[in-house]
C-alpha cells in the first residue's frame, strides 16, 4: 500500500509539474489527464472506489478530453508566445500571485503534517456516500449544482454572436 | 495467496486477454462473409475452407507493409495511439464475469497440501464493476484524438474531432441508461446482477408478489427502454455504422486512421472489435441474464446434474458450460452489431447530435425518473 501510495503520488506530482512547465500545450493537457488518473489511483487505495471511478469517468474521461480536443483544434503555437513571453509585467504579476497563493496556503496546511491517529481504512460504501450527500452536505451539493448551471448559462451568453443581440 | 493461486490467476488474465484478441479474426471473417451474405455476394471464399484462412493472408500483408509517417506527424504520439486503443477495451472486458466462480477443494499435490481456492471467471473482480467499466471505456477517446492529431493530416484531425465529440455526447446517454438497471438490481457488481436475474420473473406489485413462471427474471422485461437506449449508445461508443462518422470513408478518406498502415491499423481494429465485445457483454449482463439461462442452465441445476463428479470437477465443468452460454449470447449480440452495420446507412452529423442530445438523453432521464419512482413504490 505504501509503495502504491508513493507511486501514485509521484505520478500526480510529475503530471502536474509537466503540465505547468512543458511548452507544448497538447503534452501539458495529456499530462494533466495522466495526473487525474493517478489521483483516481490514490482514491482507490484509500478505499473510496466509487469516487475513484467517478474521477476517471468525469475528469479523465470527459473534462480532459474536451481540453485536449480544444487544444488540438486551435493551433496555439503563435498565440501562446505572444501571451506569455511578452514584457516584464506578466512575469512580475504572476510572481506576486504565486507569493500570495503560498502565503495563503501555508498557514492552512502546516498542521496537516502532524500524523493522524491510526485509522482502519474501510471501503466507503456508495450507499453511505450518497446518504451523506443528500443529508449532511445537501446544501453544498445543491450550491455546486447551481454554480455549474451558472457556468453553463454564462458560457451560452458569452458565446452568443454579437449580431443577434438587440440593443434596446 | 500461494504460488498455485498466483500462477492460475496470471494464466487466467492472459487467457481472457487472448480470448478477446482471438475473437478479432473470427469477427472479421464473420463480418466479411456476413456482409457478402446480406448483399447477395460470395465474400472471401478462395483461401481455405469458407475463406477462413483469408485473415492469415491479410495478416502477412499487414506485416509486410511499409511503416510510414508523414513529415508533419508527431512520432511518439503516433506510435502510442494504436497501443492506447487496445488498453481500455482489454481492461473493461477483464472486469466482466464470464461465468460462475470455480471452487477448488483442498488437495494434495507434490507432497504438499494446497488450500481451497475460489477462482473468479474474470481477470479481476471490482466491487464497483459498472463504474470501472464506464470509466475505463471513456478513456478510449484519447487514442482516437492522439491518432488523428499526431498524424499531421487534416482528414485525420477531422475524424478525431468528430470521434471525441460523438463519444462525449453519447457517454451521457450511456451512463444514464444504465442507472435504471443499477436502481432495479440495487448493486454495482456484475455477478450480483446476474444472480438477481436467475429465476422466474417475479416482482412486488402493491404488496403482492407477482410471478410469471414462464419468463426468466431478465432486466429486459423491466427496462426495455433502457436496453434500447444503452444499445444505441453502445453503437455510438464503438464507432460502428450507423455511427461511424469518425471514419466516414466517403468524406474523410478513413478518418483518424488515414495515415496508419501495417500492424498499427490491426491494433485499431482490435480496439474497435474489443469495444464491440465489451458492448455485447454489457448488454448480455445487464438485460439478458448474463451467463445463466433460466430455467434450463442455472448453476444449481448443472451442479445437480453433475453431482456424481467430485466437487472440484463439478465446479469446473459448471463454469465452462455456463461460459458457453455466455459466449452464445455474446455472439448473438455481435451478430446484431454486424447485421446493423450492413443494413442501415450512416447518419448525417446533425442527425447524430440530435439523436444523442435531444432524443437519447431526455428518454434516458425519463427512464431514470420512472424507474426511481417504481422502485420506491414497489420495492
Amino acid at each position: 500500500m505504501e509503495i502504491l501510495f508513493i507511486f501514485f503520488s509521484a505520478l500526480v506530482l510529475y503530471g502536474g509539474l509537466v503540465t505547468v512547465f512543458h511548452r507544448d500545450l497538447v503534452v501539458s493537457a495529456l499530462h494533466l489527464a495522466g495526473s487525474m488518473l493517478a489521483l483516481a489511483g490514490l482514491f482507490f487505495i484509500l478505499g473510496a472506489h466509487f469516487i475513484a471511478g467517478v474521477q476517471v469517468v468525469v475528469y479523465a474521461g470527459a473534462v480532459m478530453v474536451l481540453f485536449v480536443m480544444v487544444v488540438m483544434l486551435f493551433d496555439l503555437k503563435k498565440e501562446d508566445s505572444v501571451l506569455f513571453s511578452k514584457g516584464l509585467w506578466p512575469k512580475i504579476a504572476s510572481l506576486f500571485f504565486l507569493i500570495g497563493l503560498i502565503a495563503g496556503i501555508l498557514p492552512l496546511s502546516l498542521h496537516l503534517f502532524q500524523p493522524l491517529a491510526a485509522q482502519v481504512i474501510e471501503p466507503t460504501s456508495t450507499k453511505e456516500l450518497s446518504r451523506l450527500l443528500f443529508t449532511k452536505y445537501v446544501l453544498a451539493f445543491e450550491v455546486l449544482g447551481v454554480l455549474l448551471l451558472l457556468i453553463a448559462v454564462g458560457v451560452a451568453v458569452l458565446c452568443r454572436s454579437q449580431k443577434n443581440v438587440t440593443t434596446s | 495467496m500461494d504460488l498455485f493461486e498466483i500462477t492460475i490467476n496470471l494464466i487466467k488474465i492472459a487467457v481472457i486477454f487472448l480470448l478477446m484478441v482471438q475473437m478479432v479474426p473470427l469477427l472479421v471473417w464473420v463480418e466479411r462473409r456476413g456482409s457478402a451474405f446480406i448483399q447477395n455476394r460470395f465474400g472471401p471464399n478462395r483461401i481455405g475452407p469458407l475463406g477462413l484462412v483469408q485473415n492469415l493472408a491479410d495478416l502477412v500483408k499487414f506485416l509486410c507493409k511499409e511503416d510510414f509517417l508523414g513529415h508533419k506527424g508527431r512520432k511518439g504520439f503516433f506510435y502510442a495511439a494504436p497501443v492506447l486503443s487496445l488498453i481500455p477495451a482489454a481492461l473493461a472486458f477483464g472486469a466482466i464475469p464470464l461465468s460462475t466462480p470455480i471452487k477448488v477443494e483442498a488437495f494434495h499435490w507434490l507432497g504438499q497440501s494446497w488450500g481451497p481456492y475460489i477462482f473468479h471467471f474474470q481477470s479481476f473482480v471490482m466491487g464497483i464493476g459498472i463504474v470501472f467499466v464506464l470509466g475505463v471505456s471513456s478513456l478510449a477517446v484519447y487514442s482516437l484524438l492522439l491518432a488523428g492529431w499526431s498524424s499531421g493530416s487534416k482528414f485525420s484531425l477531422y475524424g478525431a474531432l468528430r470521434a471525441s465529440a460523438q463519444a462525449i455526447s453519447y457517454e451521457l446517454a450511456l451512463s444514464l441508461s444504465i442507472v435504471g438497471v443499477i436502481l432495479l438490481f440495487n448493486t454495482f457488481s456484475f455477478s450480483e446482477m446476474v444472480t438477481a436475474q436467475t429465476g422466474p420473473l417475479s416482482f412486488h406489485f402493491f404488496g403482492e408478489v407477482v410471478t410469471i413462471s414462464f419468463l426468466p427474471n431478465w432486466g429486459i422485461f423491466y427496462q426495455p427502454l433502457g436496453a434500447i437506449l444503452l444499445f444505441v449508445a453502445l453503437f455510438a461508443e464503438a464507432n460502428r455504422l450507423p455511427f461511424d462518422l469518425p471514419e466516414a470513408e466517403a468524406e474523410l478518406v478513413a478518418g483518424y486512421h488515414t495515415e496508419y498502415s501495417g500492424v498499427k491499423i490491426i491494433m485499431f481494429y482490435m480496439g474497435e472489435y474489443g469495444h464491440m465485445l465489451v458492448a455485447s457483454a454489457l448488454m448480455v449482463t445487464f438485460y439478458f441474464g448474463g451467463y445463466t439461462f433460466w430455467p434450463f442452465l442455472t448453476p444449481e441445476k448443472i451442479n445437480l446434474f453433475l453431482s456424481s463428479l467430485s466437487p472440484t470437477w463439478n465446479s469446473v465443468l459448471t463454469a465452462f458450460i455456463l461460459h458457453g452460454v455466455f459466449m452464445f449470447k455474446l455472439l448473438f449480440f455481435l451478430w446484431i452489431f454486424i447485421w446493423v452495420r450492413w443494413t442501415l446507412p450512416r447518419f448525417r452529423y446533425d442527425q447524430l447530435m440530435d439523436l444523442g442530445w435531444k432524443t437519447l438523453l431526455p428518454w434516458a432521464l425519463v427512464n431514470t425518473v420512472i424507474t426511481g419512482i417504481c422502485v420506491f413504490l414497489f420495492a
